[in-house]
């Protein structure tokens, strides 16, 4: 502790709040630190759009001042944070990645950014995302795309790239995201990070720039499943402000973590990757070698850890990522529309060519849509019904290189991440393991607001394996060895 | 893969949903590209079902 409290940024967002909790860091020292390695690395990661140096030193201070007279608001007092620039700030420019916003200054803030600050978080700054959370990597856009820590000529993913890059890069402990069809988990998986979709109505969405009011979903981006645990016990709740949020208890989240998962039962959905990609998407989505045994080998340590598998066989793949393809093109149009006839040329490349799509999509292709959604949560609920937790792949390789991302080539991959869009269950993206230096991963979901048993799965695994534990080259790029 | 609608057909479309090219015509053009993805989309949703199945629903009553 002592080495890394040298460099309180090389911490866990727990490991932090422990050592703030017991006297030996200071949040000022902590947020310092987060500030000088923004200060010397995301010149080329460009994870945030703005940073807030002042403002974050001087709520430091305050929580300093605080703790020093005993007033703890709990694991997140003193712990910098960064949110998606979705995320509304009141007085501080939230420009959801658009020159619709370029110089937004929010009345109000996001109900989920005021739960962290009353919980003691400190906004460190807006980060990077793609243009209203679809359109990216765009760089016809004023705000340059966000960089994967692990190679920087790669592609972190999208749609929260800046809050993915700059956890992976140890430039926050901690950031909020949203998940409309994977903008989460994707993310998580190219950079090596926890990435947490919760239940659709988990959290509210009060505040942050909507995409598709029925799959928007906000959460976090951690290193730890832990660090999520915490991030999910300030985060979740009721709020009569968000249409579609759930009045459902909230349990006690790091209480339900445990080393290990007898007695749980987890379906593993294989033929979407090892089927139903190259069906339902072409041969060009073949996983990689390397993940298929990294799957594999993350399947034998969940049963290692006592969790007995079972495999399930759902619907094909594409029936689940091409219903909530249309319902969020749908929705995302029907929101832009105006825009679109007035003003097109206002939107980057890629916004305009995928949002666009919708235009053509017509009032019954919606309906048809709706309604199959409903046939597959259906569906789905009743295989959770003879399993606790389900498990399936995420990305099935590595991150491309960023200027290999084209316009349409979320319609041309298979998406891993989209069936939990379109149940709205509990999905996690945890890391296991690696090709060519990048990372991989898979998602565990589970019954709706069972966050806590996808984070128990979720820590049990992680402390079983070591890939948590592996950083990108720049997160050890410390500024005082540059 | 499908193939994109025909520039003639694309104007049309355009045309029905109110939006003018002549913004920005690379990026229409761009644009009429991607209409080859619409075939998939639309047959993966229209499928056979009952008359009663009803659609996903979100709807809660606001309270007062």
């Amino acid at each position: 502790m002592a080495q890394a409290i040298r460099d309180p940024s090389q911490l866990s967002l727990a490991e932090a709040s422990r050592a703030i909790a017991a006297g030996a860091l200071s949040p000022v020292a902590l947020t310092e630190a987060y500030l000088k390695r923004i200060a010397a690395l995301d010149g080329e990661l460009h994870s945030y759009l703005l940073t807030l140096p002042d403002t974050a030193l001087a709520a430091a201070r305050e929580a300093e001042t605080e703790l020093k007279s005993g007033r703890s608001r709990g694991p997140l007092h003193g712990i910098p944070i960064g949110l998606k620039d979705i995320y509304k700030t009141k007085g501080i420019r939230t420009t959801a990645g658009s020159r619709v916003y370029e110089t937004h200054m929010p009345s109000e803030d996001a109900a989920s950014w005021v739960r962290l600050r009353d919980a003691g978080a400190i906004l460190l700054g807006k980060q990077e995302t793609h243009e209203f959370a679809i359109g990216g990597p765009d760089f016809t856009l004023p705000f340059p795309p966000a960089r994967n820590p692990w190679n920087t000529a790669h592609y972190p993913a999208g749609s929260s790239s800046g809050s993915a890059a700059a956890v992976s890069a140890h430039l926050c402990a901690a950031a909020m995201g949203s998940d409309t069809g994977g903008s989460i988990r994707g993310p998580a998986a190219y950079c090596g990070i926890v990435g947490l979709k919760p239940t659709y109505g988990r959290i509210s969405r009060c505040g942050v720039f909507p995409l598709s009011y029925t799959l928007d979903h906000c959460g976090t981006l951690t290193r730890t499943v832990e660090d999520c645990a915490l991030m999910m016990q300030a985060l979740a709740g009721y709020d009569p402000n968000d249409p579609a949020s759930a009045d459902v208890p909230v349990p006690d989240y790091r209480a339900a973590l445990t080393p290990r998962l007898d007695r749980l039962r987890i379906g593993v959905i294989r033929h979407f990757h090892e089927r139903d990609a190259v069906a339902g998407f072409g041969p060009a989505n073949a996983p990689s070698a390397t993940y298929v045994a990294a799957f594999d080998a993350a399947c034998h340590a969940l049963e290692t850890l006592g969790a007995t598998l079972v495999d399930l066989n759902l619907s094909p793949l594409v029936d689940f990522a091409d219903t909530n393809r249309v319902i969020m093109v749908s929705e995302a149009y029907a929101l832009h529309e105006h825009d679109f006839r007035t003003r097109p040329h206002i939107f980057g490349r890629h916004m305009f060519a995928r949002i666009g799509l919708g235009a053509f999509l017509s009032a019954a292709d919606y309906v048809e849509a709706i309604r199959q959604r409903r046939e597959i949560c259906v569906e789905v609920a009743a295989a959770l019904a003879g399993v606790d937790l389900l498990v399936s792949a995420n990305a099935t390789g590595p991150a491309p290189r960023i200027d290999a991302v084209g316009t349409y080539s979320t319609f041309d991959r298979a998406s891993y991440t989209a069936p939990y869009n379109l149940t709205g269950l509990p999905a996690l993206s945890v890391p296991i393991g690696f090709e060519n230096g990048l990372p991989l991963a898979f998602q565990i979901a589970g019954r709706p607001f069972d966050e806590a048993g996808v984070l128990r799965a979720g820590h049990a695994f992680e402390q079983a394996t070591e890939f948590h534990r592996q950083r990108p080259a720049i997160s050890a790029s410390l500024p005082s060895r540059r | 893969m499908a193939d994109p609608v025909s520039p003639e057909d694309f104007a049309r479309l355009l045309a029905d949903a109110g939006l003018d090219p002549s913004h920005d015509p690379e990026r229409f053009e761009e644009l009429r590209q991607g209409t080859r993805f619409l075939a998939r989309l639309k047959q993966t949703v229209r499928r056979p079902r009952d008359r009663a199945a009803e659609p996903a629903h979100i709807f809660v009553h606001p309270r007062g």
